[in-house]
């Protein structure tokens, strides 16, 4: 028997694209247990939230993570303009799916890649990145930025779409679909990746519903459940699309769901093109917001994103709260490392598609003198923020901003 | 289960051109609307500050100069701005445009700081487009 | 006369200076290659389509800071790198360019050089997890780990898969075998299974891609090598390259017939067909991913031995029907 090691995995690794701490327990090449600590790349955005207006914060929110930013934005303005009252047009709400649809695309094109370059892939990795180019021109074309689109206005959506940029998306969509079924062949006929990826990370049926996986990675263990099915909001409920699962219940089965999913995205892209209604794309907002609350969801491309939205009569939310799905993830995570080998770390970690800065919503406080840890409750913490600002002279009204 | 069915693709690909585009040698062009550095157009702006209230990273910053002769300066705080173009959506007056410009690094970023002094202007509202303010 | 052209043969022309040259020439035709497979560009802009980027990369890395860790033994940790640059350039000494004569047994042509080159193309295996054990890093032991178990692995069927010309050829020679196919070059056909088996190991050989498990970055940061930096690590990389070009030369002389026509066509042949293996190598790591430890060794040992083993039989066949 060998001995054991306890290890760090990150925060600073290559096989991670953002910090995060997973403290791991090594026999040999096995892992015999692992525990995960945020909080590395913890901003601050619900705090900030409070003191920002309800427009600001669609902006705060796009900028929560950068590969799912649209899903951000929408969840926030979908549930304030629930808040209001108000409801978007039927062009608008097209629109906003569109690019929805057109970011599911790319996030899935860079989860391809990513997962090649973990697995040691890296043609894979530059092709499928390569190809990736074509959504984002699309959509610099179309909202004006490759990430951060800006698309969503409380009530409707910003820009239009004109003849020419419908023209230009469908032509590439026709690039796209012969691209992505080519890697769809090599992805599940090239022996070296299959194996790497097959029967690793585990996770049945039974776990990731006791555990509360969301996203491809329940969808991979035969449930079939997904937001835009369940709960439609946005154009979903008028678009014709089926819910992609696979029964492997390991990484493999991730890749199919995430590779079925584009084809399926492109059929809706190629729907809502041909048929895009006529009319208005945004209505008014007001200003100020009425006491209620909402909870919004949608379906991201990693999984079900939850925003919980409260009002209180003013132009500024009273509480923003973020689910990001990725954190929903990481108890299944920690279940499927178990017994696994060294060499399948960075793909079970990948194949959760990780949005790390989206799931940062803990803070443990550690005492540096005595070492304890313990988890402190969201009323507590601004008391102690509230006190240690005003003693040391800082306070919102007359705050000097030196640059 | 195929042997290495990568590799045609792969040596097809040894005589077609790269892909990699030798910036800043080469460079693509932008499209037409991309959203750059925010300008002002200072015959048109009235110093209603409503571009100061919406801009979520407080990038616009409009002080009176003269109260008299009516003049105000803007500052646009281009190393703040986050490209968001909300300043053009809720002027009232088409005062604000984006420029295309993107390649904005400094050494010191208190060079991207942009001042403008005007003198306010008599209010003529936008014409209706597809965007209402809201 | 003959002291100053062994002088020039061990430290010029196939020596020390040839060597370090043409083998950063390899791994930019090799970056090159790969990068085109890739739709990409490679090395550019460091002299003519970025010829001199592996010299810069070597002068960039022994000009950075070199640590070394606390806890690792300071002389073993220092000297590794040098012992292992060693012993690879000693091995490309026994590749049959020039200054041998096949009638005399002189310093670099013996019978039995063949299995010297062998052997010491796998002593840097043993250095590589030598220097991750006394790295103190938990990530360089797995890495030393991995290594020999990789070890156990390839060189039983790149042995023979080596040997099987030779055996056809009938001396353990590298000149007489090489000029055994210059002779009848039609019995190389027979040897192709040996060619492809031969290949792959040297890929494992070299630890990379489908084969690069002790330093698989995603995994273990840097395998054996994560503690190493500056001047270290510029060895270690040039003793990737000159063993890539010694395996090259290797499977050359033994599989492709050798480099006959003394100083100006041997210079040429040897470049032609190292250039051709090392075009194959760089397909082989651009159409796979990387395989797991587990995997690997199964593979080796369901696939790559027993065909190894077949082709010792059909070597043996053939050599049968020749007496």
């Amino acid at each position: 028997m060998m001995a054991e090691f306890k290890v760090p995995i990150g925060p600073q690794h290559p096989a991670l694209k953002e910090p995060i701490s997973l403290r791991m327990t090594f026999e040999g090449e096995i892992i015999k247990d692992a525990d995960v600590r945020l909080g590395y790349n913890h901003r601050g955005i619900e705090k900030l939230a409070e003191q920002k207006t309800f427009i600001h914060n669609l902006y705060l929110t796009e900028r929560i993570c950068g590969i799912c930013s649209h899903s951000h934005t929408t969840c926030y303005a979908q549930g304030v303009e629930k808040l209001m009252g108000i409801e978007p047009p039927k062009r608008g709400l097209y629109i906003r799916t569109l690019i929805a649809e057109l970011e599911r695309v790319h996030s899935h094109l860079l989860w391809l890649g990513v997962a090649g370059h973990e697995a040691g892939f890296d043609s894979f990795f530059m092709y499928t990145w390569r190809d990736r180019e074509v959504v984002m021109d699309i959509l610099e074309i179309i909202s004006g930025n490759r990430v951060h689109y800006a698309m969503n206005a409380l009530g409707g959506v910003r820009r239009d779409i004109d003849e020419v940029q419908r023209k230009k998306i469908l032509d590439s969509l026709d690039l796209l679909i012969k691209r992505t079924g080519y890697y769809a062949n090599i992805g599940t006929n090239e022996p070296t990746f299959v194996a790497r990826l097959a029967n690793v990370g585990v996770l049945s049926k039974q776990q990731a519903i006791d555990l509360c996986a969301v996203g491809p990675t329940m969808r991979a263990s035969d449930i079939s459940r997904d937001v835009r099915k369940d709960d439609p909001y946005a154009a979903y409920a008028e678009l014709p699309f089926e819910v992609c699962t696979a029964a492997t219940c390991d990484v493999l089965g991730r890749t199919i769901v995430r590779v079925k999913e584009l084809f399926e995205c492109y059929k809706m892209i190629e729907f809502m093109l041909k048929n895009l209604p006529a009319g208005e794309i945004r209505v008014k907002a007001p200003r100020r917001v009425k006491e209620a609350e909402v909870v919004s969801r949608y379906e991201a491309p990693r999984g079900e994103n939850i925003h919980y939205i409260k009002s209180n009569g003013t132009d500024k939310p009273e509480r923003l709260k973020v689910r990001a799905p990725t954190l929903a993830n990481y108890p299944a995570t920690l279940v499927m490392l178990k017994n696994g080998y060294i060499a399948d770390i960075p793909l079970i970690f990948a194949a959760i598609d990780p949005c790390i800065c989206c799931a940062e919503r803990l803070v443990e406080m550690t005492d540096a003198r005595s070492g304890e840890t313990h988890v402190v409750t969201m009323d507590e913490l601004r008391k102690r923020s509230v006190e240690h600002y005003r003693k040391v002279g800082i306070s919102r009204k007359d705050a000097v901003w030196q640059l | 289960m195929k042997i290495l069915p990568f590799l045609p693709e792969l040596i097809r690909h040894i005589f077609k051109k790269p892909a990699t585009v030798k910036y800043p040698f080469e460079k693509l062009a932008v499209p037409k609307r991309f959203r750059g550095t925010p300008i002002l157009i200072p015959a048109r702006c009235t110093a209603c500050k409503i571009c100061q209230l919406d801009c979520p990273a407080e990038a616009i910053e409009i002080v009176p100069v003269a109260e008299a002769e009516k003049k105000f300066k803007m500052t646009i705080h281009n190393d703040r701005c986050v490209h968001c173009e909300q300043c053009v959506e809720s002027c009232p007056f088409n005062a604000m445009t984006m420029n295309q410009e993107f390649e904005l690094a400094v050494f010191d970023r208190r060079k991207l700081k942009m001042e403008y002094v005007y003198t306010k202007a008599a209010p003529v509202p936008k014409p209706k487009t597809e965007t209402t303010p809201s | 006369m003959a002291v100053v052209k062994t002088l020039l043969y061990l430290l010029v022309y196939p020596g020390l200076l040839f060597l370090f040259f043409y083998s950063t020439f390899a791994e930019w035709f090799d970056r090159k290659i790969y990068a085109r497979m890739q739709n990409r560009i490679g090395p550019l802009h460091t002299g003519r389509s970025g010829l001199l980027q592996p010299i810069a990369d070597f002068i960039k890395l022994m000009a950075k800071e070199d640590i070394v860790p606390e806890k690792a033994d300071k002389g073993m940790f220092s000297a590794l790198p040098v012992f292992a640059l060693a012993i690879v350039c000693t091995a490309a000494m026994y590749i049959p360019l020039w200054h041998y004569q096949a009638s005399k047994v002189t310093f670099n042509s013996f019978p039995g050089d063949l299995i010297v080159v062998v052997y010491l193309l796998s002593l840097p295996t043993l250095i590589f997890f030598l220097a991750g054990w006394h790295s103190s890093n938990f990530f360089s032991t797995i890495g030393g780990f991995r290594v020999l178990t990789m070890l156990f692995g390839y060189e039983v069927p790149l042995m023979l898969a080596v040997l099987s010309p030779a055996i056809l050829a009938g001396s353990w020679r590298l000149v007489e075998i090489a000029q055994f196919y210059q002779g009848r070059p039609l019995l190389l056909l027979p040897n192709i299974l040996g060619f492809v088996i031969a290949l792959i190991c040297l890929q494992a050989k070299l630890e990379r891609v489908p084969f690069d498990i002790p330093h698989a970055e995603t995994e273990i940061v840097g395998g054996t090598f994560t503690e190493y930096s500056g001047k270290k690590l510029a060895f270690f990389r040039l003793l990737s390259d000159i063993e890539m070009v010694v395996g090259a030369g290797l499977i050359a002389a033994v599989f492709m017939g050798g480099f006959p026509g003394g100083l100006i066509w041997g210079f040429i042949y040897f470049i032609i067909k190292t250039l051709i293996v090392i075009f194959l190598l760089a397909a082989l790591r651009a159409a796979t991913g990387r395989i797991r430890i587990d995997q690997m060794v199964h593979f080796s040992w369901h696939y790559l031995a027993p065909l190894a083993v077949l082709q010792l039989l059909i070597t043996i066949i053939i050599k049968g029907f020749l007496l």
